[in-house]
């Protein structure tokens, strides 16, 4: 079986500090991953090294289907079928879903009307036609940013996902209809990385494996005994199981959105 | 007007150090420019009357001087031909600075334009201002009046001839009577070699409204000094513009929006982008008097500087009086944002189609909220292919 996608000794750093310390990761096409971790342990990292975020220092390698992913642009890595679901989608104003998903399929080589009809077809499922009209994520409630992402996945049919807590802040029903709709997507074609910290989710969705991240690291990987045991034990069960040393009591943990702030740089 | 010749002669021209000049060099001395006495020939419309469809009226003033005054449901008046003209009571001080003596002295035409009371217009009534002799000054006067519970639609458009130095400027007194409503929209498309620096006023009456709109795209130097009082009790103003400076051109925006009467509001909401080694600026003041209780105002300015060398400059103020209000602002100066950006091209766009997505994006939202319709299409393109074009000859980052 082919790779989707394939990670080797990836280590990152921002501003100095280390975040990824020697990552490994494979999923197969037709597979689906779950990644498990505490807040802060660098999976949103992963992702965005993955997509091609700029402003870290990155070592290591990545490969898309067997092709090196650092050394293509953004949007490069993301018409040879990568594409991310923000754990924090961007709101950009003035430009609608609509008009911005006609100009992504039209990048992709859709053809116009083909897109027109798909995109209708699966908004209608994804119950998101009031919403093609409307500025991309603006004023949208964090469950509804997330529906977004995933009908822009499914109009947009990537090789490989990575789904960043596509169920953190939807309600109960919504977190079983997007399950079952990745569930659905489920294809040869397509590899998928869901990350998570609930294993609501994996009651919809069945992971082929799954992995947990701690600081920086994938320190185990396997079936859905893992899940169980971590919604008994929580980490510290898995660091006792494993060696390793306990959690830091209450190390303050920052989110990019604490170092990105607008810098007008008018004199 | 020997008074304000006098003035006129006492005042030096603004060198860039007077407060409401800042940033600003003011490079079309008097000395090299002359009066006009015959007009030249006017141009054409340009591509954004075009668009517009029917008026219910029609303005041509030709270096200063009117050609053309005609209109089914406003009644027009040339100035040059009224006995007494009502300038004298002009709500711009002749002493403003040079350049409003320069209009007191010198203004020789224009027209009064009176919208009968509780008369609806249908349509926009048009006035085309150019200045088309090189090298002149002239000092276009419009007066609207707008009778009490009217509405009335007003689209102004400067045009100037291709290449040719010149200075132009209009002083525009916008009264709008008590419980009547103004829709005026100007497209400012002068010549890239040409200086338009327009004085305008727009004083409310009792629950009147005014929707001002700006579309600033031409000139070497093109400044709007706008002074909106909100005199009546419960009137309202609203100012939206947009500008797109390229090569040398300053933008210049000067905004005083002066609340006077009681549960008056407004709002200012101003997007501009400069690339190349133009520059832009804003400054917004939001004046509340002793008395305007109830008063809520708000402005919005947001700036795009799209190459290393251009500059924008946003100032927005406020000054107040009276406790009973509610009023902020907002203003933001920098690149395309990187977080855009990167989430666009996340989903395959490269770079530079994600960039015209985005300058499409934030003009939008000032296009849908021009008080006149019919212009969006010519003013979205223009404004578009300003943007391609530099992308395409990597003016634009
Ligand atoms: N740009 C940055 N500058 C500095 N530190 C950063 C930056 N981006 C991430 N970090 C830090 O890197 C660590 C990993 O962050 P990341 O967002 O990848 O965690 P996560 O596993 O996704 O957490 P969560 O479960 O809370 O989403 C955190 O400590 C975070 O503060
Ligand atoms: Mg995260």
């Amino acid at each position: 079986m082919s790779i989707a996608l394939k990670v080797q000794g990836l280590s990152v750093s921002v501003v100095g500090k280390q975040i990824l310390k020697g990552l490994d990761l494979e999923v197969p096409y037709g597979e689906i991953h779950a990644m498990m971790g505490p807040n802060g342990s660098g999976k949103s990292t992963l992702c965005h090294v993955l997509t091609g975020k700029s402003g870290y220092e990155v070592s290591g390698q990545a490969f898309l289907n067997g092709t090196d992913l650092f050394s293509l642009d953004v949007d490069e890595r993301a018409r040879l079928g990568l594409l991310q679901s923000f754990q924090y989608p961007t709101q950009v104003p003035g430009v609608r879903l609509e008009e911005f998903l006609m100009e992504a399929t039209d990048e992709a080589g859709v053809d116009p009307d083909e897109a027109t009809a798909r995109i209708e077809a699966v908004a209608e499922r994804f119950n998101m036609v009031d919403f093609l009209k409307r500025s991309l994520n603006t004023d949208l409630s964090g469950g509804e940013k997330k529906r977004s992402e995933i009908f822009q996945m499914a109009v947009l049919r990537p090789r490989m996902a990575l789904l960043d807590e596509i169920d953190s802040g939807l309600d109960i029903d919504a977190v079983r209809q997007v399950a079952e709709e990745v569930d659905e997507m489920r294809s040869p074609d397509l590899g998928v990385l869901m990350i998570t910290h609930y294993s609501r989710i994996l009651r919809y969705v069945t992971p082929d494996r799954i992995h947990i991240m701690i600081d920086g690291k994938i320190v185990d990987s396997g079936g859905a005994e893992l899940a169980d045991e971590l919604e008994s034990g929580g980490y510290d069960a898995v660091r006792d199981r494993l060696g390793l040393p306990k959690a830091m009591a209450a190390e303050k943990t920052l989110k990019p959105a604490d170092f990105f702030t607008e810098t007008p740089f008018d004199v | 007007m020997k008074a304000a010749y006098e003035v006129f002669e006492a005042l030096s021209e603004p060198t860039g150090v007077e407060e409401d000049w800042r940033y600003v060099e003011f490079s079309t001395p008097f000395s090299g420019l002359k009066p006009v006495s015959t007009p030249g020939n006017p141009l054409d419309s340009g591509p954004f009357l075009a668009a517009l469809g029917t008026n219910s009226g029609h303005v041509r003033i030709i270096d200063g001087l009117v050609i053309e005054a005609e209109s089914s449901e406003a009644s027009v008046s040339r100035l040059s031909s009224l006995p007494d003209p009502p300038t004298s009571d002009r709500p711009i001080p002749v002493d403003h600075n040079k350049l409003t003596a320069a209009h007191a002295a010198f203004s020789n035409d224009g027209v009064l334009i009176d919208v009968p009371p509780n008369s609806v217009m249908s349509s926009p009534l048009v006035i085309e201002v150019q200045g088309v002799t090189p090298d002149s000054a002239t000092f276009p006067h419009v007066i609207v009046r707008v009778g009490e519970n009217a509405e009335a639609l007003v689209l102004v458009v400067y045009r100037s001839a291709e290449g040719e130095r010149l200075l132009m400027v209009p002083e525009i007194d916008l009264r709008v009577g008590d419980g009547a409503r103004l829709r005026y929209l100007t497209v400012q498309g002068v010549d890239h070699a040409a200086t338009l620096v327009v004085h305008q006023r727009v004083t409310l009456g009792r629950d009147a409204t005014s929707r001002v709109g700006e579309v600033g795209l031409g000139a070497k130097l093109g400044r709007l000094d706008l002074r909106v009082d909100l005199v009546g009790d419960g009137s309202s103003s609203e100012v939206v513009g947009l500008y797109f400076g390229e090569g040398d051109q300053t933008l210049d925006y000067r905004i005083v929006i002066d609340h006077h009467g009681k549960s008056t509001s407004s709002d200012v909401f101003l997007k501009g982008a400069v690339e190349d080694d133009a520059q832009s600026v804003f400054t917004g003041l939001l004046r509340i008097e002793r008395d305007a209780q109830k008063t809520s105002t708000f402005e919005t300015n947001r700036n795009l500087v799209l190459s290393e060398n251009a500059k924008a400059h946003s100032v927005p103020n406020l000054e107040i009086l009276c406790d009973d209000v509610v009023c902020g602002h907002a203003s933001s100066v920098g690149p395309l944002e990187e977080d855009h950006l990167y989430y666009l091209q996340s989903r395959g766009l490269n770079k530079s189609r994600a960039g015209r997505l985005l300058i499409r994006g934030f003009f939008q939202e000032v296009i849908d909220r021009l008080p006149i319709e019919g212009l969006e299409g010519p003013v979205s393109e223009e404004i578009f292919s300003r943007f391609v074009s530099a992308q395409e000859e990597g003016r634009v980052a």
